[in-house]
């Protein structure tokens, strides 16, 4: 546990007196640090690429095209009217980004082993920078779609302001995980591996290339309640909702919600427990 | 008294040498069926039951051998890891410097670097902003400040790195070993640095394979042994008992009749002892004792006229002298075995570790019969907290430390 006064510091630590609950004062204390580290994530990501940002824009335009022609032209997914580019990117654009959080945070913590083994930090940093990094390419997507709403000449529902709610669920939602990943890829190296495996699965698994409804009407109810476990499954919905008014919010999308929340509390406590050894497993 | 600014007390830490860290999936699911089942594995104590204190301005060395816990015990120190048992308690800000040059990445410009690791070891921002040109200046990498560290010479990273350590202002600084990396010129301004750092009223905890190094910072010192404190007192105490206790270090004494000779089969030297007065054995000597090279060589065939040479070398690779006997030293050339010795006089070597070369040669017409290189060491200390020392608490500068004379001449 850390101390801090206002005039000097003080650092006392006792190994039979150590605090459960997260530590948020400590990281505030340390932001400069943060600021620091995703400033160079975010420099070294694109430094010294030749196409740098466009980067960060070709993987959305990528993933848009393959699910254009595979769920757009060949399947012809029901949209309710709206095009099929436009629906697709905005569960395109978040995907993106809960995607980037959790394969950067597989690794985050093995990947800092130099800095983690010579210098004390909250560790809590290290997935926080990573989901940090990853708004730059949120930010992309987001242009992207703004850009295809321009193109289809679409104006956003009178509701669009509750997007940003739902922006920010599925910011809390992937740090969560994010945070999860972390802390068990300390014990569990072969994590490492499973996650892009579980992101690839994810993206079919959760109301990007098509309607939540089309889930809802095909799977039995038990399996719905899991489908809906996945914090992206409701919140992409509603986000969808806000912008385009296709979809519908309902108890499911609420579980989402919570289910999001659960992870992100859960892995600030969960990861607590673990910070204490992870300079003796790196 | 001063304010107490370290409080250790009790502080331990144990490892689990049997499924210490289950490093995949299958592995973590056994060894936790395995703990349910069984007791855990064989605890090992890295560092146990460790208490002191540490006053303000204090530099307190901190000795031991591979894996005597030093490492460990910084490491909980600077809350890099966290304790099995006690507790302990830091007035002050901490700075703890492992390493220099952590987090730096190479596909940054130098500038970049330095806001990092300034961030890195506890600067602020604003902090490393106002030292820049500080820094910068001191690293000497001025022209280079804008380009990726990755052009870089491995010494101008480690110059970078350190400008940007020695820029930190903690209240209580902790470091570890740094001066193993770096050119001589480096370690020095680094030691340097470092008595400032603690003249200048900070608290600095000093871990060091570098007696001499440890010797000139630092007024007390803790033995670490096994994990636990052996001793804890004066550095120059505690240094000659970690000495006299370490066998890691070069011994003494070495036989040479073994190591095969490229030479020719004249002559060769057999074995070698550093003594003192007395004739014992050592392994360190002081400024103001003097010490005996003795050296057992074989002359196997005559015709030659095999003469034993000293040479000595200071750790930074300066040959101090070359000595071999005189006219005045009577010397027997027919086969037999042979034992003679080098007095090194009190009050001529400073402070350093040495490095004995030795010859066997015959000068007229010269022929080398055997050469040794770097055979040997010895280590002299210096005890600069001694009362009779010409200047208490620091170290003379300089390869030779003379006791000259002086006279003052009337007019």
């Amino acid at each position: 546990m850390n101390t801090l006064t206002t005039k000097t510091l003080r650092t006392v630590v006792d190994a039979r007196k150590w605090s459960p609950v997260p530590d948020v004062r400590e990281l505030f204390a340390y932001r400069d640090l943060f600021l620091t580290l995703t400033y160079r994530d975010i420099r070294v990501r694109y430094a010294q690429t030749m196409l740098g940002l466009t980067w960060a824009l070709l993987q959305p335009v990528a993933t848009l095209v393959v699910l254009g022609l595979v769920f757009g032209r060949v399947m012809r997914v029901d949209t309710q009217g709206v095009p099929y580019a436009l629906f697709a990117v905005v569960g395109i654009a978040v995907w993106t980004y809960f995607s980037f959080v959790l394969k950067e945070s597989g690794g985050s913590i093995i990947g800092a082993q130099d800095v983690v083994r010579k210098i004390y930090f909250p560790r809590l940093i290290i997935p926080l920078n990573k989901a940090t990094v990853g708004l730059v390419d949120l930010f992309v997507a987001l242009v992207l779609m703004a850009f295809l709403f321009i193109h289809y000449r679409v104006v956003p529902t009178s509701h669009a302001l509750y997007a940003l709610l739902f922006l920010g669920g599925v910011m809390v939602s992937a740090l969560g995980v994010g945070i999860w990943i972390s802390a068990l890829t300390i014990r569990f190296r072969d994590l490492q591996h499973v996650v892009p495996f579980l992101v690839q699965f994810g993206l079919f698994a959760t109301p990007v290339a098509y309607p939540a409804s089309v889930a809802v009407n095909t799977l039995p109810e038990y399996l719905q309640y899991f489908y809906f476990l996945n914090p992206m499954a409701g919140l992409i919905e509603g986000f969808r909702w806000s912008l385009l008014g296709v979809g519908e919010w309902n108890g499911l999308c609420t579980l989402s919600v919570l289910s999001g929340l659960f992870l992100f509390v859960t892995g600030l406590f969960y990861f607590r427990s673990v910070e204490r050894t992870i300079a003796d497993l790196v | 008294m001063s304010k107490r600014v370290i409080h250790v007390s009790g502080l331990g830490k144990r490892f689990h040498v049997k499924g210490r860290s289950p490093i995949d999936l299958r592995a973590g699911i056994a060894e936790n069926v395995k703990r349910l089942l069984s007791s855990k594995g064989d605890p090992f104590w890295a560092v146990r039951d460790v208490s002191f204190e540490v006053h303000e301005g204090e530099t307190l060395g901190i000795v031991g051998r591979n894996g005597a816990g030093k490492s460990t015990l910084l490491k909980m120190l600077s809350r890099i890891t966290y304790p099995t048992a006690g507790r302990f308690e830091i007035n002050g800000r901490m700075s703890s410097l492992l390493e220099v040059g952590t987090g730096f990445h190479m596909e940054l410009s130098g500038r970049e670097n330095v806001y990092l690791n300034g961030t890195i070891l506890g600067m602020r921002r604003t902090e490393v902003k106002s030292k820049f040109d500080e820094i910068v200046a001191f690293s000497g990498v001025e022209e280079f400040i804008d380009s990726p560290v990755k052009f870089y010479s491995s010494g101008q990273k480690v110059r970078l790195a350190f400008a940007v350590a020695a820029h930190l202002e903690p209240e209580v600084l902790i470091i570890d070993e740094v001066l193993a990396v770096g050119d001589v010129e480096f370690q020095r301004k680094c030691l340097g640095k470092m008595k400032d750092v603690a003249s200048n009223g900070r608290t600095v905890l000093f871990v060091s394979h570098n007696m001499s190094a440890v010797n000139s910072l630092c007024e007390r010192s803790l033995l670490l042994n096994k994990g636990m404190v052996e001793m804890m007192g004066p550095t120059l105490e505690v240094t000659r008992r970690y000495m006299s206790s370490n066998h890691d270090d070069p011994p003494g004494e070495r036989d040479l009749s073994l190591l095969p000779s490229k030479q020719d089969q004249a002559a060769r030297i057999l074995a070698v002892r550093i003594t003192d007065k007395a004739g014992a054995v050592i392994r360190h000597g002081l400024v103001t004792e003097s010490f005996f090279v003795q050296l057992t060589y074989e002359v196997y065939r005559s015709g030659f006229r095999p003469q034993p040479v000293v040479l000595l070398f200071n750790s930074q690779g300066e040959q101090v002298f070359t000595s071999f006997p005189g006219m005045d030293t009577e010397m027997d050339y027919s086969p037999g075995r042979y034992t003679i010795q080098l007095q090194i006089p009190p009050d001529l070597l400073n402070a350093d570790t040495y490095h004995f070369t030795l010859w066997l040669v015959t000068w007229l017409p010269y022929k080398a019969h055997q050469v040794a290189e770097n055979i040997m060491s010895i280590e002299i200390l210096d005890d600069i907290h001694s009362p009779t020392h010409p200047v208490s608490n620091r170290k003379l500068g300089g390869v030779v430390r003379p006791n000259l004379t002086w006279l003052r001449v009337e007019g």
